[in-house]
């Protein structure tokens, strides 16, 4: 099983003891309706409601403010971390 | 009173200039020692400013929020403007955008002064957790501004913005709000386009106004509200009028929690200004019914272990490939976890391990499934009573602010304060902190998409209570 250090990509990265009390709490807590799962979903789209695929291109001002963000540019590429293989 | 309607006459009436209002509230901000503000917009803000002032020396028409001076939660989307979300990590990143919301203030002639201090990427109760120094009570400088959107109520607090544009996941409006004596409004899950927020736990996140009226509450509401196709979850409401909030005839029957009263964690003076409160509604004829609810620990834990599930998704993206400052290492998977160890806070890094925690296989189902079941049951709850009042009144708090240093030792602590708050986020209902009632205000909470009705009543009290 992965732990939760390299599930969060965090270095040394341990559970700690007040998250754990919640987790006890909800496993303690009373339950009366185990059918009643995903229901809450009111939030969903209809079919005839979503947007259009459509490719929207950003202005140049926001792609300025992009690049800009990016951690590194090399001879006008964005540069990414070293990719290893494994 | 509101503040927006009594600047708009001045301005109209030529009383004050609206590069001078603007440039006082910016030198107000500068100076104040709250530690409430990430960073000014202060040439943004001018240049605004003097349009409007052409505008009316022209004679042209100004709208009503034409002008008005407002202060934005850092963890909003202004193009061009630092987005840092009070973290190390996005400390010098540039909005690329502007959220929905803040463009229809803008639309609305509004003028942004500040990117106010939080907790980072909203995780906290305290705004204790960020890289720009605790920010201090309105009230009480030794005593926490609340969180985490604490820089923008100690702004409206104080008078520094006229209004401030905070986010709601578990309490981040109202509980603030309630620590420094203003209004603060988590509208309806959907009524206000999420687009531009960063995302902390995006089926409880909420945008809305801490303000210092009701009136000021209503007029930002109408403007930020409405279906958005860029927040698929958004969708379209009719304004609310001023006239319509006025006559709160039609509320027969306020219900409240009384596992939420009768408990030793709260502060007996809280207990009793509540039940006063109470007995003065009563008084008016309402009939006040006590309510069943879920234990304070299983509201809390419900939703930290979702809101903790959805942020350790949600802040997956911030890697220092896709977005923040990258700390390089030996290779790909090495600089993303030195990248997000260095640049993320403790408490930020608590929850999102506990997130992954929950969501990883053999935990899910006890923990993970069991909490989307809880919070079901609670929305079930809901339900049920709003059939029978129809209002819920809650403290905000179950104590007063705390000392600043006491919760980032403590986060167990700091959960629990979230008690009152939390329910009605998984709720997705819209609940109002009023500055009375208690010493941390009051909550009105009515039934999904009836924002008005709480409004309504929120007018009530304020000549009730």
């Amino acid at each position: 099983m992965m732990t939760v250090d390299i599930l969060s990509s965090i270095k040394g990265a341990k559970p700690s003891e007040a998250v754990n009390k919640l987790f006890e709490a909800i496993k303690k807590a009373n339950s009366t309706n185990n059918n009643s799962f995903n229901k809450n979903h009111t939030n969903a789209v209809s079919l005839d409601d979503l947007r259009d695929d459509v490719v929207i291109n950003s202005p140049k001002f926001e792609k300025q403010l992009i690049i800009e963000n990016f951690p590194k540019e090399k001879n006008g590429y964005l540069v990414v971390a070293k990719v290893i293989e494994e | 009173m509101s503040q927006i309607r009594k600047i708009h006459t001045q301005l109209k009436n030529k009383e004050i200039t609206c590069t001078k209002l603007v440039q006082d509230r910016l030198d107000l901000l500068k100076s104040n020692t709250h530690n409430t503000v990430n960073s000014l917009l202060d040439t943004f803000a001018l240049a605004l400013a003097e349009k409007v002032d052409a505008k009316i020396k022209n004679g042209q028409e100004i709208g009503l929020l034409e002008g008005i001076p407002f202060g934005i939660k850092d963890v909003y989307m202004l193009q061009g403007t630092l987005a840092t979300a009070s973290s190390e990590l996005l400390k010098n990143y540039k909005s690329p955008y502007t959220a929905t919301a803040i463009q229809k203030l803008l639309d609305a002639g509004a003028i942004p002064l500040a990117k106010e201090n939080c907790d980072s990427f909203g995780h906290g109760s305290s705004s204790e957790n960020t890289i720009f120094g605790a920010v201090k009570n309105a009230v009480n400088t030794d005593l926490v501004g609340g969180g985490s959107s604490g820089g923008s109520a100690v702004n409206v607090a104080k008078d520094f913005t006229v209004f401030s544009i905070g986010g709601d996941t578990g309490g981040s409006i109202r509980q603030p709000a309630g620590y420094n004596n203003v209004f603060g409004f988590k509208p309806t899950y959907g009524r206000v386009s999420r687009f531009g927020l960063m995302a902390y736990a995006s089926s409880t996140d909420c945008v809305g106004p801490i303000a210092k009226s009701i009136e000021d509450i209503r007029i930002i509401l109408n403007v930020m509200s409405g279906k958005d196709v860029k927040d698929q979850t958004s969708y379209q409401s009719s304004e609310i009028s001023a006239s319509n909030i006025l006559n709160a005839e039609e509320i027969k029957t306020v219900g409240y929690f009384k596992n939420f009263i009768e408990t030793d964690a709260i502060d007996p003076e809280i207990k009793s200004a509540f039940l006063a409160s109470i007995e003065k509604i009563k008084a008016t004829g309402i009939q006040v019914k006590e309510l069943d609810f879920f234990e304070a620990d299983t509201l809390v834990s419900t939703y930290y272990t979702l809101a903790m599930a959805e942020t350790a998704s949600n802040l997956s993206r911030l890697d220092g490939t896709n977005y923040g400052q990258r700390i390089e290492g030996e290779n790909l998977k090495d600089t993303y976890s030195i990248t997000r160890s260095e640049n993320f806070s403790e408490e930020t890094k608590r929850r999102i391990v506990g997130g992954n925690q929950v969501l990883s296989q053999g935990f899910s189902d006890e923990i993970y499934l069991k909490g989307l079941n809880l919070r079901d049951q609670i929305s079930e709850n809901f339900e049920k009573d709003f059939k029978e009042v129809d209002i819920i009144l809650s403290p905000v708090t179950p104590n007063t602010p705390p000392k600043i240093g006491e919760s980032l030792k403590n986060p167990l602590a700091m959960y629990l304060s979230d008690a009152y708050t939390v329910g009605f986020s998984l709720g997705q209902l819209p609940t109002l902190t009023i500055p009375q009632g208690t010493a941390t205000g009051l909550q009105i909470t009515a039934a999904k998409n009836n924002d008005e009705l709480v409004l309504k009543f929120a007018n009530f009290l304020k000549d009730t209570i």
